[in-house]
């Protein structure tokens, strides 16, 4: 007996181009994402980018019109930038914390977006030694 | 005492070990006697682990800081619950819990099933101790909990923000539901092994999957809560990668609920089923190693460890195989049926299953997307909220709308005369939502307007199968309105729990749209005396005042909500200034309008020469989804309770067949 194929095949088939199509439209639209960098990598881009490190050192006021100014340093490195920020200041940003912010360089100041400073917060039971 | 727990711990071990290698031969060679005392390992395992879990809890609860790991996570003023809690707050203490679960689920999942599955057992048992043994291996070698040290003065104590009720139920929570997916897992592949193919292993870890997948769901509504209330920033899911990872093995277990049913209903499917539990499982374990190793960067800074190559050399063996074991059994795995027709409830099944697997794949890329990007381009690249909430869209909305067609679908075949007849009502209602909706005003948002009227849709089928069940019932055995109805869910409670699920599901649309697509949002610095507008609300400034407190110091803002030129409440967001750890925290201050769900959010800030700003939300019917995990709840409950009857029904279906077989 010629039994007529299934045509779970077709619908899986189907389904698997179609999300293909979703993907290649997505990442024709989107570009694929911002590229997190740490300031070591940033020479020279003047793209948006996610900037990541640790506060160096701070001083000013984000809500004032110049801003806050701080220091990012490498996590593990020595490579620093200066970054101004406008907008909102988490709880837990302080020196020596880890933190990100998105921006773009310009004329080698990173400037940040307002209110895109995040810090990482602490999801477990914090070791004061580290 | 550290050294008992140590001596504990090396024991369950050696017992585990004893479970996978002695279990694996004994069902190998069907060793009866052998495969007992395997299955005896296993038991005891547990009581081992429970002894060494106990002297952890004793050692935290005495403050013992002689023990590393009393003294890096605990201190003597924190209140006991936060003390005892600790025991899942680090890493060692997380991992003897998930050990502690796997031993204890793994001993009454086989205990339960050691009549009725004698050969399935069999070869479960060495498969549960194979993945106890890695945990108990962690445990030994890797990441010990009971290290010890020159007892300090006082232990380091806990984050400030960690101390609420949400953070001490939301990790066992999760933990309960990852290790609870290594059940069907495991049970897969004794199924395997052993060549029993059939709907057996589905039907002895059905209640165990259900019960890992609530745990899952409640966990991380709870971890969102605690996001809501205490993180003040008006948003309680963010697409992190530590977030994903507990939501990716719940999507899966979705998947796998649903298409169970197709085999078990039409012995469909076997193949994908397996695939399905492998993935579950393997994300389980995927996302313990997310958050240890740190290989991806998330806002959660997790204690990061060296445990992470060993995770991933764990996922590697367990992915390669279970596969390697489904492509061996393939000829096992035939379906003895066939999707008739394209217009069928099995149909609907695969559909929703395409669209849960796509949904969950693609946070898959999204989370492992920097790890490509940097193997490939040199630097890593992250996507971030607008992948995710595109995907949602894309995948969630027709998932939403599948939940109202599926259940009004028949089995097999499925004409598209009977179909519509069906749907008329539920359609109707819909349309009608919809148009409504659009004449309030929620065409600001298409995907808001979409999800409303997919979600109206979905609530109206529901409720008409509700309707129509009972009224079928009450043809059937008379008696009153109420009585049928309770006797319609009490006698399919796996069909009408998952439809109380439906609606749950529903509401947590409902919220997260109402919440996000119809937000709003304003910011401003406001002096003594003026006002902001938000929505229908008119927020004035009265002034801030401080106070001393024994921590340290808070400032609180008073802030008079006006709606319709009436005062309706005062409001007091502010701040606390931690002293000890130099910290300060806002305490946002929220108002629920309970007839509604609209919450009214206010997060303070002051600069630094005390100006006030103030960014309030608006964020409508957004505890429904608060609300969802209550129905939730109640939804698996009824489905996981126990029935005697389908017991029943159960023993007599696989005892002919058993006698089939042999005849």
């Amino acid at each position: 007996v010629a039994r007529k194929r299934s045509p779970a095949r077709l619908v899986i088939a189907l389904s698997v181009a179609a999300v293909l199509c979703i993907f290649l439209l997505y990442t024709s639209i989107a570009g694929g994402g911002t590229p997190s960098l740490q300031p070591g990598q940033l020479k020279g881009r003047t793209g948006q980018v996610t900037l990541g490190g640790v506060v160096a050192s701070e001083k000013g006021d984000a809500r004032s019109a110049a801003g806050m100014r701080f220091v990012l340093r490498d996590r593990k490195g020595t490579t620093t930038i200066p970054v101004v920020y406008r907008g909102s200041v988490p709880d837990m940003f302080r020196v020596d914390r880890e933190v990100a912010v998105q921006g773009a360089l310009r004329n080698g100041v990173f400037v940040a977006k307002r209110d895109t400073l995040v810090t990482k917060c602490p999801s477990k039971y914090v070791d004061k030694k580290s | 005492m550290a050294g008992l727990g140590r001596a504990a711990l090396a024991l369950s071990l050696a017992l585990v070990l004893y479970a996978a290698l002695a279990g694996g031969y004994a069902a190998w060679r069907r060793r009866r006697r052998l495969a007992l005392s395997a299955q005896n390992a296993l038991l005891a395992a547990f009581g081992t682990t429970l002894l060494a879990a106990g002297l952890l809890a004793a050692a935290l609860l005495r403050h013992d800081f002689a023990f590393t790991y009393v003294a890096d996570h605990t201190a003597r003023a924190l209140p006991t619950v936060y003390t005892l809690s600790a025991f899942w707050g680090g890493q060692e203490g997380s991992l003897l819990l998930w050990l502690l679960i796997l031993t204890g689920f793994s001993a009454a999942a086989v205990w339960l099933n050691r009549k009725s599955a004698t050969d399935l057992v069999a070869w479960t048992v060495p498969v549960l101790g194979g993945v106890a043994a890695f945990f108990a291996f962690m445990l030994v070698a890797v990441a010990s909990p009971f290290a010890t040290q020159v007892a300090p003065a006082d232990g380091a104590g806990l984050n400030p923000s960690l101390q609420n009720p949400y953070m001490v139920a939301h990790p066992p929570m999760l933990y309960l539901g990852y290790v609870g997916l290594t059940v069907p897992f495991a049970f897969a592949m004794g199924a395997l092994l052993s060549g029993r193919t059939d709907e057996r292993w589905i039907v002895a870890t059905r209640r165990w999957t259900l019960a890992a997948w609530t745990f899952l769901g409640v966990g991380q509504l709870l971890g969102a809560h605690w996001a809501y209330v205490e993180v003040g920033w008006g948003g309680y899911y963010a697409w992190d990668p530590v977030e994903n990872a507990a939501l990716m093995p719940w999507l899966a277990a979705t998947a796998f609920l649903h298409s169970v049913m197709i085999q078990e209903k039409r012995g469909m499917l076997k193949v994908w089923n397996m695939l399905l539990v492998i993935l579950a499982f393997c994300l389980s374990i995927f996302g313990t190693f997310l958050t240890r190793s740190g290989v991806v960067s998330s806002i959660h800074s997790f204690t990061q460890s060296s445990i992470g190559p060993w995770f991933a050399g764990f996922i590697c063996v367990v992915t390669i195989g279970s596969v390697a074991l489904v492509f061996r059994r393939l000829p096992l795995l035939r379906a003895k049926t066939r999707l008739e027709s394209l217009l069928s409830r099995e149909a609907t099944f695969l559909y929703n299953n395409l669209l849960l697997v796509a949904l969950c794949l693609t946070i898959l890329w999204g989370v492992v997307w920097p790890l490509i990007t940097e193997a490939l381009r040199g630097e890593p690249t992250t996507v971030a909220k607008p992948y995710y909430d595109f995907f949602l869209r894309v995948f969630g909305l027709p998932l939403l709308l599948l939940m109202g067609l599926g259940p009004l679908i028949a089995w097999r075949r499925a004409s598209w005369r009977a179909v519509s007849q069906t749907f008329l009502v539920p359609a109707g209602i819909a349309l009608a939502a919809g148009v409504a909706l659009l004449v309030a005003g929620a065409g600001s948002s298409i995907p808001g307007l979409v999800a409303y009227t997919f979600s109206a849709f979905v609530l109206a089928s529901i409720g008409y199968e509700f309707v129509r069940g009972t009224r079928a019932r009450r043809a059937l055995s008379g008696g009153s309105w109420p009585g049928a109805f309770a006797a319609l869910v009490g006698r399919n409670r796996r069909r009408y729990g998952g439809y109380v699920v439906h609606a749950a599901i529903v509401l947590l649309a409902i919220g997260i749209a109402g919440s996000s697509a119809y937000q709003t949002v304003r910011e401003q610095r406001l002096a003594v005396g003026q006002s902001m507008e938000v929505g229908a609300y008119t927020l004035v400034y009265r002034g801030s005042e401080s106070r001393a407190t024994p921590q340290g110091s808070e400032i609180r803002a008073n802030v008079d909500v006006y709606r319709d030129g009436a005062l309706v409440q005062r409001m007091r967001p502010g701040k606390n200034r931690y002293t000890r750890e130099q910290q300060d925290s806002t305490e946002m201050a929220i108002r629920s309008d309970k007839l509604t769900g609209e919450d009214l959010d206010l997060v303070p800030d002051y600069d630094q020469r005390g100006n006030f700003y103030l960014k309030a939300f608006v964020k409508p019917l957004v505890n429904l989804i608060w609300l969802a995990g209550i129905v939730f709840l109640a939804g698996s409950l009824i489905a996981l309770w126990p029935d005697a009857r389908e017991q029943r029904r159960l023993v007599e279906r696989y005892a002919t067949r058993r006698g089939l077989v042999e005849a």
